[in-house]
C-alpha cells in the first residue's frame, strides 16, 4: 500500500482527465443519440437508413477497434487533407482525447438513440392530444408535454449509458491518452506492484459510478414525485 | 492518401485465422459466465442476507469497473500476489488465455446473472400463487413454473449480453493474444494501413453479430409462441 | 378432529381474525364458520376486504392473530400445515392465471403430478374428464393464449377441481371477462354448487348470489356487516350501511 505514496497526485490528474473525457462524450452521447434517434422516427426512409447504419455498425464493432478506426484513422484523414495544402508534413498527431471522445461520444451515441427513440414512442399519444386539443401549440406541446414525459422514461437507460461513458474511458489509454491506467502502467514500471496499482484504479473507477448511479437515483426520485400515491 | 480496396478483401483471410481464438474465448467464457450467473442470481433472490449481500457485491464491483481494468488486474496483477503464484490455479492464470477467460467470465457472469434475476421478477405474481394454491411447493413453483417463463423473458436482454461478451474478447489483443483483434494490431504495425485493416475486421464482427441477432431472433420466436407478453 | 358444535359438520372457521398490511387494518376481528356444502357469496365495496379474506384461508395472506381452522388444520407459520390445508382447498383467480408455458391439459396435470405423484397417464385421463365437466375437452392440446377469456377461466377452475379439493374458493372469477363470457362461467359453478361442492365466492353477480347462494356475506372497511340467507339478505337489508351498498349496486 506504501508503494502509492507519491503516486497520489498523479492518479488524482489521471482521474481528472477521466471526468473531463466523461462531460465531453456526454455532450457528445446526447447530441448523436437525439440526432440518430430524430432520423429514425423521421419520415425521409433515407435518414432512417442513415441511422440505422450508424446504430448497427456503432452497436455490432467492440469499441476498441472503434477506437484504433479513429486515431489511426483520423490521423491519416488529417495528414492527407493537411498534405493537400502542405505536402512538406508527414503526420499530423491527433489528440488521443479528441479521438477518444468523439469516438465514445458516437459509440454511446448509438445506443442511446435507440433509447431516445424509445422514449420518445413511449409517450402516451393521448397526452399529446389533450394538449392540441386544448389549442397548446405543436412547439409548446413538444416542450411541455412530450419532452418531459419522454425524458422520465429515458432516465434509467439513460443511467446506464453514462456508466457504460465512463468505463469505456479506460479504453482511450489503448490509444495512449494519459489517464489513470497510463499512471498505472507507469507506476508499476516504477514499483513493480501492478496489483496494487490496477487496484487502485478500479476502485477510482468504482468511486465514480456510484457516483453516477446515485445521481440517477436521485433525479429517478424527483422525477417521479408526481406519481407517489398520497398516504 | 491511398485507399487499397483490395486490402481490405485480402485481408480477411489473415484475420480469420484469429477466429478460433475469439470463438473460444467467447463460448467458453459464455458457458461459464452463464453458470457463474445462475449461482449469483440464486444467490441474490435466496433471502439470506449472508448469499444475498456477498453476491450484491459482487455484482456491484463487476458492473461498476471498465472490464478492461478487470483484465489487468487478472493478468497483470496477480502474478504480484504470492498466494496466487503458488497455488494451483497459477497454472491457468500463468497463461494469457487462461486470464483472458477468467476475466470475461467474472465480468459476464455480473450482467448476466441481473438479466437473469430481471427474468424472474417479470414473471407475473398470479402463476405464483396459482401454484401455491394447487399445492405446489416452492421448489417446484420455481422449476415448473417460474424458470421456464423468466427464460423467455431473459432472452431478448440475453442475447444483447452474448454479443457483448464477443465484442470484449477483442480486449484480449491488449493482453498480447492473437485473436483477431491482435492479428489485426500486428498486420497495421507493419503495412501502416490501419483503416483498410480495421475495416476488414469491422465487417467481420459485423457479419458475426448479425448471424448471432439472427440466430436468438429465430429462437425466441420458438420459445415464446404461444406466450402473448 | 373438527368442531362440532353445529349439526352440519363446519369446515371452515375463523375466530376473531385480524390482518393489517402495515398501517392499514384490512380485516377486523372477523368471526365466520362456514358448514360442509355451504354457499357462500361474500359481497361488499372495493377494499372492504373480501378477497383478502379468502386469500387467508389458503394462506395466500398471513393473517396476523385469530385462528383460522381448515378441514381439522389449523393455519399456521408451519409449512405442513399449510401444504395441508392447500391439498383440500381450490382457488379461481380474477385474472385465472392459467400457466401460459403449457397446454390446457398440461395446466390441468402439473399439480397432481407433483404434489400427489399422480402417474402420468392417469393425470391425463383425470385432467380430460374434467375438461369434459367444464365443457371443453377439445381445446385439451392448446395453449390458454389461444382460447377465450371465458374458456381459460373454465379451465382454471377445472385446474382446481383437478385437486380433489373439498372445499372452492372464488375470488371475483367473472370480474375480468366481457359480459358475454360471464354466463358460461357462472353456469359451471352453479353445476359445482348443485353438485354439494362447499364454496366461498367473492362477486358481484348478484343473480348467482339469489340462486346459488345459502347464505350471503357483506363486508365493509375488514369487517362483517351482515350475514343472512339471499332472500332475507337482498328483501330485509338489516344495516344501514348493507342498504346504502345494494342501492348502489342494483340501481343501475
Amino acid at each position: 500500500m506504501e508503494s502509492l505514496t507519491g503516486w497520489w497526485d498523479d492518479f488524482f490528474w489521471g482521474s481528472l482527465v477521466v471526468v473531463q473525457v466523461f462531460f465531453v462524450s456526454l455532450v457528445l452521447m446526447v447530441f448523436f443519440g437525439l440526432l440518430g434517434s430524430a432520423a429514425k422516427l423521421s419520415n425521409s426512409k433515407a435518414l432512417q437508413k442513415i441511422a440505422n447504419g450508424y446504430t448497427i455498425v456503432f452497436r455490432g464493432t467492440p469499441e476498441i477497434l472503434i477506437l484504433l478506426l479513429f486515431y489511426f484513422g483520423s490521423a491519416i484523414t488529417l495528414t492527407a487533407i493537411v498534405n493537400v495544402f502542405d505536402p512538406s508534413i508527414k503526420f499530423v498527431d491527433i489528440d488521443p482525447f479528441w479521438a477518444g471522445s468523439i469516438a465514445i461520444g458516437l459509440i454511446v451515441g448509438a445506443y442511446a438513440t435507440e433509447t431516445f427513440r424509445g422514449a420518445f414512442l413511449g409517450v402516451d399519444p393521448g397526452q399529446i392530444e389533450a394538449s392540441r386539443a386544448l389549442g397548446i401549440s405543436n412547439f409548446n406541446t413538444f416542450v411541455y408535454i412530450r419532452i418531459p414525459a419522454m425524458w422520465r422514461l429515458a432516465l434509467p437507460p439513460f443511467g446506464n449509458h453514462m456508466l457504460s461513458l465512463i468505463k469505456d474511458t479506460a479504453l482511450i489509454s489503448v490509444i495512449g491518452l494519459q489517464e489513470t491506467m497510463f499512471v498505472a502502467e507507469q507506476a508499476t514500471a516504477n514499483t513493480g506492484e501492478p496489483f496494487v496499482m490496477y487496484l487502485a484504479v478500479g476502485i477510482i473507477y468504482l468511486s465514480f459510478s456510484t457516483i453516477i448511479t446515485l445521481t440517477v437515483m436521485g433525479y429517478e426520485k424527483y422525477g417521479n414525485k408526481h406519481l407517489e400515491v398520497g398516504k | 492518401m491511398n485507399f487499397d480496396f483490395s486490402l481490405i478483401i485480402s485481408s480477411i483471410p489473415q484475420l480469420l485465422e484469429g477466429l478460433g481464438l475469439t470463438f473460444q474465448l467467447w463460448i467458453f467464457s459464455g458457458i461459464f459466465g452463464l453458470l457463474l450467473a445462475i449461482v449469483l442470481m440464486l444467490m441474490r433472490i435466496s433471502g439470506k442476507w449472508y448469499l444475498s449481500a456477498p453476491a450484491m457485491v459482487y455484482i456491484y464491483i463487476f458492473r461498476g469497473t471498465p472490464i478492461l481494468v478487470q483484465l489487468f488486474i487478472i493478468y497483470h496483477g496477480l502474478p504480484q500476489v504470492e498466494f496466487i503464484r503458488e497455488s494451483f490455479l497459477w497454472v491457468v492464470l500463468r497463461e494469457p488465455f487462461g486470464c483472458g477467460i477468467l476475466a470475461l467470465t467474472l465480468n459476464t457472469g455480473a450482467y448476466v446473472s441481473e438479466i437473469l434475476r430481471g427474468g424472474v421478477k417479470g414473471v407475473p405474481k398470479g402463476l405464483g400463487e396459482a401454484g401455491a394454491a394447487l399445492g405446489l411447493s416452492k421448489m417446484h413453483r420455481f422449476i415448473y413454473i417460474t424458470t421456464p417463463l423468466a427464460v423467455r423473458l431473459a432472452i431478448p436482454a440475453y442475447s444483447n449480453d452474448v454479443i457483448s461478451l464477443m465484442k470484449s474478447t477483442a480486449l484480449v489483443s491488449t493482453i498480447t493474444l492473437l485473436d483477431m483483434m491482435g492479428i489485426a494490431r500486428v498486420i497495421v504495425s507493419e503495412t501502416y494501413a490501419p483503416y483498410e485493416i480495421f475495416i476488414s475486421l469491422m465487417i467481420i464482427y459485423l457479419v458475426i453479430t448479425w448471424a448471432t441477432q439472427k440466430a436468438f431472433a429465430l429462437f425466441e420466436r420458438r420459445m415464446s409462441r404461444h406466450i402473448i407478453q | 378432529m373438527s368442531l362440532a358444535n353445529t349439526a352440519p359438520k363446519t369446515v371452515i372457521s375463523l375466530q376473531d381474525v385480524d390482518k393489517y398490511f402495515g398501517e392499514f387494518h384490512a380485516l377486523r376481528k372477523i368471526n365466520l364458520t362456514v358448514a360442509k356444502g355451504e354457499r357462500i357469496v361474500i359481497c361488499g365495496p372495493s377494499g372492504s376486504g373480501k378477497s383478502t379474506l379468502i386469500r387467508c384461508i389458503n394462506r395466500l395472506e398471513e393473517h396476523n392473530s385469530g385462528k383460522i381452522i381448515v378441514d381439522g388444520h389449523e393455519l399456521t407459520d408451519q409449512v405442513k400445515d399449510i401444504d395441508a390445508v392447500r391439498r383440500e382447498v381450490g382457488m379461481v383467480f380474477q385474472n385465472f392465471n392459467l400457466f401460459p408455458h403449457l397446454t390446457i391439459v398440461e395446466n390441468l396435470m402439473l399439480a397432481p403430478r407433483l404434489v400427489r405423484k399422480t402417474a402420468k397417464a392417469e393425470a391425463r385421463k383425470h385432467a380430460m374428464t374434467l375438461l369434459e365437466r367444464v365443457r371443453i375437452p377439445e381445446q385439451a392440446d392448446k395453449y390458454p393464449s389461444q382460447l377465450s377469456g371465458g374458456q381459460q377461466q373454465r379451465v382454471a377452475i377445472a385446474r382446481a377441481l383437478c385437486m380433489n379439493p373439498a372445499i372452492m374458493l372464488f375470488d371475483e372469477p367473472t370480474s375480468a371477462l366481457d359480459p358475454e363470457m360471464i354466463n358460461e362461467v357462472l353456469e359451471v359453478m352453479t353445476d359445482l354448487a348443485k353438485e354439494g361442492m362447499t364454496m366461498i365466492c367473492v362477486t358481484h353477480e348478484m343473480g348467482f348470489a339469489r340462486s346459488v347462494a345459502d347464505t350471503v356475506v357483506f363486508m365493509d372497511a375488514g369487517e362483517i356487516v351482515e350475514r343472512n340467507t339471499p332472500e332475507e339478505f337482498f328483501k330485509n337489508p338489516q344495516e344501514e350501511r348493507t342498504q346504502k351498498f345494494l342501492k348502489q349496486i342494483l340501481s343501475h
